[in-house]
């Protein structure tokens, strides 16, 4: 049984620690909002309402994750191992979107392109579709995520080291609509530039999008 | 003026409605700087509301993860079949970069230059997205197994975007510089890759001509924290 100075000490020492916690999430609070204010100094009143935009977005997006997780974490406490099965197998599906391992279908868009693009355009192109809530994404046969690499090689734009594009087709799967203005502003800025000889799109309630990723297993990593 | 005439009272009428006009006009010319800057504060007063609300959200999505992986885990003592299952669903959530990841690794520190003769353009000196993808694309080429910018974890479905030198990854909060790009991974490969002269040949020219900095610290042990963006998939479905 510990001794009574021994109760302080420990009983100091949490306290400490405590302390030391709270101050250092409070200075990560601090240095981020200062960090949100330094990068809004100067900003004019359009770009702060196309932000304002997108931060609703990204709001309505995050909402609806929490939503689906709160659903998931109440299957779990309350069903027994069947309820188990089934929301595993639901995460399961939908992870395996995400990492872009398995084919898919849904509605969405296609953007053809017909101009010598470059990996700077290519990944501004993923970019703009991201951000509108992309689900996934082929470049010709091509599946892109995130990690897929994508450099200039000799006048070409190879994505995991194979050639795509020229002609481009942007084949996406996600909300129809935020592709669908996503799709019309890209367009536009392409038909503004010289290098381009065509850009069309059109959406599709019902694409499929067959190329797939191949799995790497973490060899350095571990969770 | 002889107003028993009908066209005096239309005159008066226009002289009016052009003086209301002009009135409003120069009221608005008046005033319109001091609005400017009121609107500016009051969609900058949105602004923060809409970041702060945003990092709620994004704790709770991370604290719901976490909540499920413990259930899960305890899921996976019921049966053999749960426990494969559970086994498989980590696997994905880690490469989705839903779970902390450690191991070695390294991290590219990129800082602002100095601005000096303008050579190409007035931002060159600034490290931009764009500069930050590159280095991302780059530690993915050589064999990243992840990656996170500032603490940011980069997942399939990551978008970059930015303004100057701000960075935002996922329309979450904005990043500025130094950005720190850390990856977990097979250091000499990445290495190898980040020191050969022909990869990123524009921020290395940068280097030379605006002080731009560019460092890289090798780790055996790097820890990149989970993502607390969005992973839910509402439209796309296994055909």
């Amino acid at each position: 049984m510990p001794t009574a100075p021994e109760h302080r000490i420990r009983n100091l020492a949490v306290v400490g620690l405590l302390s030391g916690i709270i101050a250092f999430v409070a200075v990560v609070q601090l240095r981020s909002q200062a960090e949100v204010q330094a990068s809004l100094a100067g900003q004019d009143n359009t770009a702060l309402a196309f932000l304002i935009d997108d931060l609703h977005r990204a709001h309505d997006t995050l909402e609806g994750q929490a939503a689906s997780l709160a659903h998931q974490a109440q299957s779990l406490k309350a069903g027994g191992n069947n309820a188990a099965m089934v929301a595993l197998s639901a995460q399961q599906q939908q992870l395996q979107i995400v990492d872009g391992l398995v084919a898919v279908s849904g509605p969405g868009v296609v953007l053809n392109v017909t101009a010598p693009l470059t990996a700077v355009d290519l990944q501004d192109a993923l970019n703009n579709l991201r951000l509108a809530n992309a689900e996934a994404i082929m470049v010709d046969q091509r599946r892109v995520v995130a990690e897929s690499v994508i450099e200039d090689s000799n006048g070409q734009v190879l994505v995991d080291g194979a050639v795509v594009g020229d002609p481009w087709t942007f084949t996406v799967i996600g909300d129809p609509t935020q592709l669908g203005t996503a799709a019309g502003l890209m367009a536009r800025s392409l038909d503004s530039d010289p290098r381009v000889k065509s850009v069309s799109f059109r959406s599709n309630p019902n694409l499929t999008i067959g190329a797939v990723i191949r799995a790497h297993p973490f060899v350095y990593g571990r969770s | 003026m002889d107003l028993r005439r009908p066209g005096a009272y239309l005159l008066a009428i226009v002289a009016l409605a052009f003086g209301f006009v002009v009135a409003v006009q120069w009221r608005s010319q008046l005033i319109a700087p001091g609005n400017r800057i009121e609107q500016n504060q009051a969609l900058l007063q949105s602004v923060l509301g809409l970041e702060r609300q945003n990092q709620q959200d994004r704790s709770q999505v991370a604290s719901l993860r976490v909540q499920i992986g413990n259930l899960e885990a305890d899921a996976s003592t019921r049966s053999d079949q749960t426990n494969q299952l559970a086994a498989t669903v980590n696997g994905l959530r880690a490469e989705a970069g839903a779970t902390t990841l450690r191991g070695p690794g390294l991290t590219v520190t990129l800082d602002d230059g100095k601005k000096g003769p303008d050579l190409q353009g007035a931002t060159a000196w600034v490290v931009t997205y764009q500069d930050v993808q590159d280095v991302v694309n780059l530690l993915f080429q050589g064999g990243a197994e992840g990656v996170a910018v500032n603490s940011r974890r980069i997942t399939p479905l990551s978008g970059f975007q930015g303004t100057g030198g701000t960075v935002v990854i996922d329309q979450g909060p904005p990043l500025l510089a130094p950005f720190r790009i850390s990856a977990v991974g097979d250091r000499d490969a990445m290495q190898s890759l980040l020191s050969q002269t022909s990869s990123l040949g524009d921020l290395r020219l940068r280097q030379r001509l605006y002080g731009v900095s560019l460092n890289v610290d090798l780790s055996t042990q790097i820890t990149l924290p989970a993502t607390d963006s969005s992973l839910e998939v509402r439209f796309a479905h296994s055909p």
